[in-house]
């Protein structure tokens, strides 16, 4: 049994509850009251259906807000509360059934519009069981705490793609840019997202909307189009459409546009962020294009480099510029003319997007080791030099003052204006000095010495080409040597400037020798040891030609009575004029070829080794070559192998003037149409063998670019069945040559497109 | 058959003439760089001497009667030196440049 203290003690703690509930009111009157109220209190709090319309919503608010505050006086909301929020637990199934109605609807239709619907339905049972406001705000909290709770944990994941959906959709569409702002059933939607707390929930899926949206944007506006700029316009509708959209989500409840400043800080500068990546990412993708259209795509640089300076992707640019370039430029088909101008521009490009140049010792360095290992790397940048150029444009920049060539110096750390390398800058990084394009293209290699040389037999063999004293030309060649003397050194271009000089030389020579005797011969004379070697032959020139050179030296020596002449017979051109029986033929031809139709005046017949030999000792692939000429002319037919006969008369021309692979179809039998077949010679058999391998020759230099004989040869060789020699793919080239599907070009053959 | 020789644009080299004989048939061109060296300053006599650019009549060869034959200014800078005692460098017999092979103006 209790004692008298736990009876008085519970007696007391009776007491007190009783004067709390009862709040000094006589008798029970107060503790009356105080049920009643919490009846109400009870029955007001209580989650209805809101689909139900017979219960409706006691309107008696004064009455309700009475009764609660009389159970606040007795300290008993809490209990209220509690047994409220349970109530919510236990009826959350209806909200359940709605959600997934429209869960389903959605599931079917995909359409946004159905996830709206659902936030606004949702936001009616939010609304319908939140308890009076001015219960304070502890109680509103806890509602919409447990509320959230419950909802978030039955809203299906297919929810989430939903929201997506339907805030992507709150966007304004970038294509075609639409005016629209914000309407106010937005707001409303908006201010319902925040009521539910999605927004908080659903940040991350927000945000993405928001990078999705620029991503397209910027894609959609910029992809291949490298003209202008483009980060002026994207910032400019960053401002004019995203940002409207970003105050709804993330700053509704700003009040003046500083305060949305502030609230928009944050986000703001990511999304800003977002957009320079995207098109950084964009630009990089892209970038071996954008080189290959410079300098029209000059806005697109521009960019990247504004870009790259907001987000950190200079190693994602050097890498996927080396990447491409692995791929498509520095591979056996490229022409090395083409690896060179496309170098160029990378410099010229990538000097746009960093200056200091680490960019481009990273991108170039590739590019350069592989001209390096290239032959005709330097001929190719010679070339260009002196403007010996099949396509005319030229890799250095026309602009661009002529300077000497510079050398990578030691740094000077005296220099006031020092500064240190970039921080990105590798070990073996050298500060490269914004120098001009040339300076650059030489120091690929060592020295310049390679390059100097290589002008000098470019220079020999454009100089001996020029045949009609052409001082124009003269002229030329000698403002290139004066350019190219600044950017060389004086002293390098010494023996190019003798070379010069030898040919005006010749000029005024030869107009001394003409005015004491008249010659058709019109020598260039050349001082042997500033010149390239001369391949020199054993040619010695028959009948009439000797003649014509033993008067001319005998000329010269007259006038010069201490120099000789040493004649480099299989050099130069000599203009013909043959007069046969029924026709004249005339033509520009080489020495050997002049050489040997000198022999057949005397003779009409003549075979090919007693011709080499009354010429000197030959090549026999050269003199077959020098006949061949002839034979293409009309001039000469090869009756049987090795042997010439001289058409005094013109024959049928079929089956003669056609080279390579026409000669073979046309010795057809039925196809002369005269009835008198030439007989089938040897060399035509070689040319229809040959045809079969036209094709791998025409596969190879399709691939490989210009290719020398010799290696053509060593690759033909691998073909089934090839068992030619040299000399004769070399005869069957030239004819291929003469019918314009090949041109060659100091050794170098490629195809005639 | 008649073949007309139109214009013929040829390629010579010159050559000093170094024989010391008249004799024409003795004008074989060897290409034997060793004999065609001027004993003083080793380089070819087609090309110039070490103080001169441009090859040629800029800078002459001087014939003695001792056969000998260097660069003009090679040999005067040698005879300009008291040790040369104005003797040929090849053979120290006095320099005597030969009448018939002085540098001449165009008499032609």
């Amino acid at each position: 049994m209790a004692s008298d203290a736990v009876r008085a003690q519970v007696s007391a703690k009776w007491q007190e509850s009783f004067a709390r509930l009862n709040r000094d009111q006589p008798g029970i009157t107060g503790l009356l009251n105080f049920s009643r109220a919490f009846a109400i209190s009870l029955s007001y709090l209580h989650p209805r259906d809101i689909n139900d319309p017979t219960v409706v919503r006691s309107a008696n608010v004064p009455h309700v807000r009475a009764a609660m505050s009389t159970v606040n006086e007795s300290r008993m909301l809490p209990y209220v509360l509690d047994g409220y929020l349970d109530e919510v637990r236990k009826r959350f199934n209806l909200v359940q059934k709605d959600v997934e109605v429209f869960m389903a609807e959605y599931a079917e239709s995909s359409d946004p519009d159905v996830i709206r619907r659902l936030v606004f339905r949702l936001l009616a049972w939010y609304e319908a069981w939140t308890p009076l406001p001015d219960l304070g705000p502890v109680i509103l909290s806890g509602y919409s705490l447990t509320f959230q709770t419950l909802l978030f944990s039955n809203l299906p994941p297919t929810f989430a793609t939903g929201f997506k959906a339907l805030c992507a959709s709150t966007l304004p569409s970038a294509i075609p840019p639409s005016a629209s702002t914000p309407t106010p059933s937005d707001y409303k939607m908006w201010a319902a997202f925040e009521s539910l707390g999605l927004i908080d929930r659903f940040e991350s899926i927000l945000a993405s909307v928001g990078y999705e949206h620029i991503e397209a944007y910027v894609l959609e506006m910029c992809k291949g189009k490298w003209s202008e700029p483009m980060l002026e316009g994207l910032r400019n509708w960053m401002s004019g459409k995203v940002v409207p959209w970003m105050l709804l989500a993330y700053a509704r409840g700003a009040k003046s546009t500083e305060e949305a400043r502030n609230m928009l800080q944050g986000v703001g500068s990511r999304f800003d962020f977002h957009m320079n990546k995207t098109l950084c990412d964009l630009r990089t993708n892209e970038i071996f294009d954008i080189i290959i259209d410079f300098p029209d795509s000059m806005g697109a640089l521009v960019d990247l480099r504004d870009c790259l300076q907001r987000v950190d992707q200079r190693a994602e640019l050097v890498a996927a510029l080396r990447k491409a370039n692995q791929k498509r430029l520095l591979h056996p088909g490229a022409e090395t003319k083409l690896i060179l101008s496309q170098y160029v521009a990378t410099i010229k490009c990538l000097r746009i997007v960093d200056p200091p140049g680490v960019l481009l010792f990273k991108v170039a360095d590739p590019i350069r080791r592989y001209l390096r290992e290239r032959p005709d790397t330097i001929r190719n940048i010679v070339a260009n030099l002196v403007g010996d150029d099949d396509t005319g444009d030229s890799l250095v920049d026309e602009n661009e003052p002529i300077q000497p060539l510079q050398q990578a110096d030691a740094e000077d750390y005296s220099d006031p204006n020092w500064e240190p390398e970039p921080i990105d800058a590798g070990p073996d990084f050298r500060a490269n000095k914004p120098s001009d394009i040339l300076s650059t293209l030489v120091s690929i290699y060592d020295s310049k010495d390679l390059f100097v040389r290589e002008l000098q037999v470019l220079l020999a063999q454009r100089l001996l080409s020029i045949t009609d004293d052409n001082v124009e030309r003269v002229e030329k060649e000698r403002r290139n040597i004066e350019i190219l003397k600044i950017r060389f050194g004086e002293v390098a271009l010494q023996v190019c400037e003798v070379m010069l000089r030898d040919m005006t030389d010749s000029k005024r020579i030869d107009g001394h020798v003409q005015s004491q005797e008249e010659s058709v011969v019109h020598p260039t004379i050349i001082s042997k040891h500033f010149w390239p070697a001369l391949e020199s032959t054993n040619l010695i020139m028959p009948g009439q030609f000797q003649k014509l050179q033993e008067d001319y030296a005998t000329q010269f020596t007259h006038f010069k009575p201490d120099k000789r002449l040493r004649w480099l017979p299989n050099l130069g051109t000599i203009s013909l004029r043959l007069e046969l029986e029924d026709r004249t033929v005339e033509a520009d031809v080489p020495p050997l070829e002049a050489a040997f139709i000198e022999l057949f005046s005397d003779k009409n017949i003549w075979t090919i080794d007693d011709l080499t030999k009354a010429v000197g000792a030959v090549d026999r692939a050269a003199a077959l070559n020098a006949l061949s000429t002839w034979v293409d002319l009309g001039v000469l037919k090869e009756d049987e192998e090795g042997v010439f006969r001289l058409l005094e008369v013109a024959e049928e021309k079929s089956a003669l003037t056609k080279g390579g692979k026409a000669r073979g179809t046309e010795a057809n039998p039925g196809a002369g149409g005269d009835g008198v077949l030439p007989p089938v010679t040897q060399q035509q058999q070689q040319a229809e063998q040959m045809r079969i391998y036209w094709k791998f020759i025409e596969g190879m230099l399709t691939n490989l670019g210009n290719l020398p004989l010799d290696r053509i040869q060593t690759m033909l060789k691998f073909a089934p069945g090839y068992d030619q020699t040299v000399e004769q793919l070399g005869a069957f080239m030239e004819a291929a040559r003469r019918e314009g599907l090949v041109v060659v070009r100091e050794g170098m053959w490629r195809l005639n497109r | 058959m008649k073949v007309t020789v139109k214009r013929w644009h040829a390629v010579a080299q010159w050559r000093w003439d170094t024989q010391t004989s008249n004799d024409p048939q003795d004008n074989d061109d060897d290409d034997d760089d060793e004999g065609n060296v001027c004993g003083i300053c080793r380089i070819p006599y087609e090309g110039c001497c070490p103080a001169c650019k441009m090859p040629g009549d800029d800078c002459p060869l001087i014939w003695g009667e001792c056969t000998h034959v260097f660069h003009l200014h090679c040999l005067l800078k040698w005879l300009n030196t008291p040790d040369s005692k104005q003797q040929c460098p090849m053979d120290r017999r006095t320099w005597q440049t030969a009448e018939r092979k002085v540098p001449v103006i165009n008499r032609a």
